[in-house]
């Protein structure tokens, strides 16, 4: 489940994550049975696959502590429905401090001794370095591919359908297929915009095109809060800590928002976005916490801000498109 | 030879509306018609109609807006109502404010800027409450007619408090409350207060900047101007054809 875990460290016991966000397509009534009505799509539609076996043969679920939703998540799983998958949790500290990457390190251990008995396997030291190695230059090429993406002849949807691609690929098939995209002019790109929120669908990309946009940068939590930084620390607990502690501005890892909005108004001056758009699920609560503030500060420093709440897997509103249009034309 | 510069399509969901400008921004011609069921078809009437007044021809710029706008095909451009709406207001009454545009389907809140330019705006999302249709469909179990309803608002002093926004909702607060022999007009006034409550309430979370301007058809009613004035304790004023704004906003900006 998103947003933050250790690839590596399930990379080095031999698993392959796969994640779920939504997914989309799904109906809710399975899962809407084990949470309130008040939860968003990502939890309920997540648990709706999980319950109707989806997941097939996979080993384990992991729930990281992103929010209060997913926290649920771990718990109605792990203490209620006993699914033939092994549930397991990892609680993500709230801050950057000295002490949240010594907690957070206590955690990764423990969660390394649940991944022996889920893999049966205990990883050497080669493996852990091996892994490390792929998962770094997994995290280098998309940190370069958002560099590159002025240089890249492709549209936002197939630049954002290989950044998720990260999503279920291997480290080595996604180093392939960023290293693999055209090079040449992008295509005519209209008025920039930032991008915020936690996942978008291709859909909402072609949509911002014909009305004459671009995605100048993105605030995603699937998509930009993921460029990890990488490190070379000999402790494998104390780099895989180092690499989720070190991440873009985030309100789920409780980034501080005057933080946020520092870090958002620069790039969106470096990257020419005119607005920022704020796309979250329906009742996304460590996102929505932020959307007045980020309204306030970033209006005062020139930059409109539009918040659209969406329901996945549904075609967007005639008037959800419409507001989004209407912000294009006052930024045109 | 022709004197008109721009024609501007209002293809809204309740009523469809034409506005041609001559090259001052003059309105010269409109057409207001209720909305047929393919709009597309009822636009290209409505526009060989004007043509044909004015002697024009299809090389006149043409923009459409509103709910329809992007099914029809003789337009050169199509822009949102919230675009189109901002500038129409602002050529009519000159002046940056807050417009409250509440229309038959959905209703927005825009900020105009110093040059008629939307700054930011609301629009209520996915359902009928704070719309023309509110009034329309809750007054229908009453049997009042649309015109009626904002002068028999008035006609009391009673009011019966209808806690719902939801069109649903309160269409079964209304039948306990007739049920209960409650007065119909003092229905009324209480359906508009909750028409206003939510509509200011979207007012306030854009930030009310004076004067408050309304357009859309629901600007004729009478009580709802005034008890949007009453609310805000602001300055409420309307340009001449509120319902055209939309269309007229379109032409303007196909001069421009
Ligand atoms: S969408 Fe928001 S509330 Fe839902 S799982 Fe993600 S962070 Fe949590």
């Amino acid at each position: 489940m998103p947003i933050h875990y250790p690839r590596a460290m399930l990379r080095a016991h031999r698993l392959h994550p796969m994640e779920l966000w939504g997914p989309p397509h799904v109906e809710r009534h399975e899962g809407s049975r084990h949470f309130q009505a008040y939860t968003c799509d990502i939890v309920v539609k997540a648990m709706s696959f999980i319950r109707s076996g989806g997941l097939g043969a996979s080993k384990a679920i992991l729930v990281p502590h992103t929010c209060d939703a997913l926290q649920g998540m771990g718990s109605v799983l792990g203490d209620f429905l006993d699914p033939d998958q092994r549930v397991l949790t990892l609680y993500l500290p709230r801050g950057r401090r000295g002490s949240d990457h010594e907690f957070l390190q206590s955690e990764l251990r423990r969660l390394a001794t649940t991944l022996v008995e889920v893999s049966g396997y205990e990883p050497s030291r080669a493996d852990w370095d091996e892994a490390f190695e792929a998962e770094d230059a997994a995290d280098r090429a998309l940190a370069d591919l958002y560099q590159r993406r002025d240089r890249l002849a492709i549209s936002d949807r197939d630049f954002y359908t290989v950044v998720r691609s990260r999503e279920y690929l291997t480290a080595e098939q996604f180093c392939q297929q960023a290293a693999a995209l055209p090079e040449g002019d992008p295509p005519e790109r209209g008025v920039g915009l930032m991008i915020s929120g936690i996942v978008a669908e291709p859909a909402l990309f072609d949509q911002i095109e014909a009305m004459g946009a671009h995605i100048a940068g993105d605030d995603l939590a699937c998509g930009f809060r993921r460029v990890y930084s990488v490190s070379a620390q000999a402790d494998p607990f104390e780099r895989a800590a180092y690499r989720l502690l070190t991440s873009p501005a985030d309100p789920t890892c409780g980034t501080p928002i005057q933080a946020r909005v520092e870090t958002l108004e620069a790039r969106m001056r470096a990257l020419g976005a005119r607005g920022l758009l704020i796309y979250d699920p329906k009742f996304c609560e460590p996102e929505l916490f932020d959307v007045p503030l980020l309204r306030k500060h970033l209006g005062a420093c020139g930059f409109p801000v539009l918040h659209v709440e969406f329901e996945m897997g549904d075609r967007l509103p005639h008037q959800t498109l419409s507001r989004i249009e209407a912000f294009v034309e006052t930024l045109s | 030879m022709s004197g008109i510069a721009a024609i501007g399509i209002d293809a809204g969901s309740t009523t469809c509306k034409l506005v041609a400008v001559d090259p001052d921004g003059a309105i010269m011609s409109s057409v207001l018609e209720p909305t047929e069921p393919r709009v597309e078809l009822q636009v290209q009437r409505m526009l060989d109609a004007i043509r044909a007044k004015q002697g024009a021809d299809s090389s006149v710029p043409t923009i459409a807006t509103g709910y329809g706008r992007k099914l029809i095909k003789e337009a050169t451009r199509n822009l949102t109502e919230i675009t189109c709406h901002a500038r129409g207001v602002f050529r009519d009454l000159g002046r940056a404010g807050t417009l409250i545009d509440i229309g038959g389907q959905d209703s927005k809140v825009i900020q105009i800027g110093p040059d008629g330019r939307p700054i930011d705006f609301m629009m209520n999302d996915k359902c009928a409450a704070g719309t023309g249709r509110f009034l329309e469909y809750t007054a229908a179990r009453l049997g009042v007619s649309v015109p009626e309803l904002g002068a028999r608002a008035l006609c009391t002093a009673r009011e019966e408090p209808i806690s719902s926004t939801c069109t649903v909702f309160a269409e079964s607060e209304i039948i306990s409350l007739i049920a209960r022999g409650a007065e119909p007009d003092a229905i009324l006034r209480g359906l508009h207060r909750s028409l206003v409550g939510r509509v200011v309430s979207m007012a306030r979370s854009v930030g009310v900047v004076a004067p408050l301007m309304l357009s859309g058809g629901v600007a004729k009613n009478e009580a709802v101007r005034k008890m949007i004035a009453e609310a805000t304790v602001e300055e409420v004023v309307l340009p001449g054809e509120p319902q055209l704004m939309g269309a007229y906003g379109a032409a303007l900006l196909g001069i421009s």
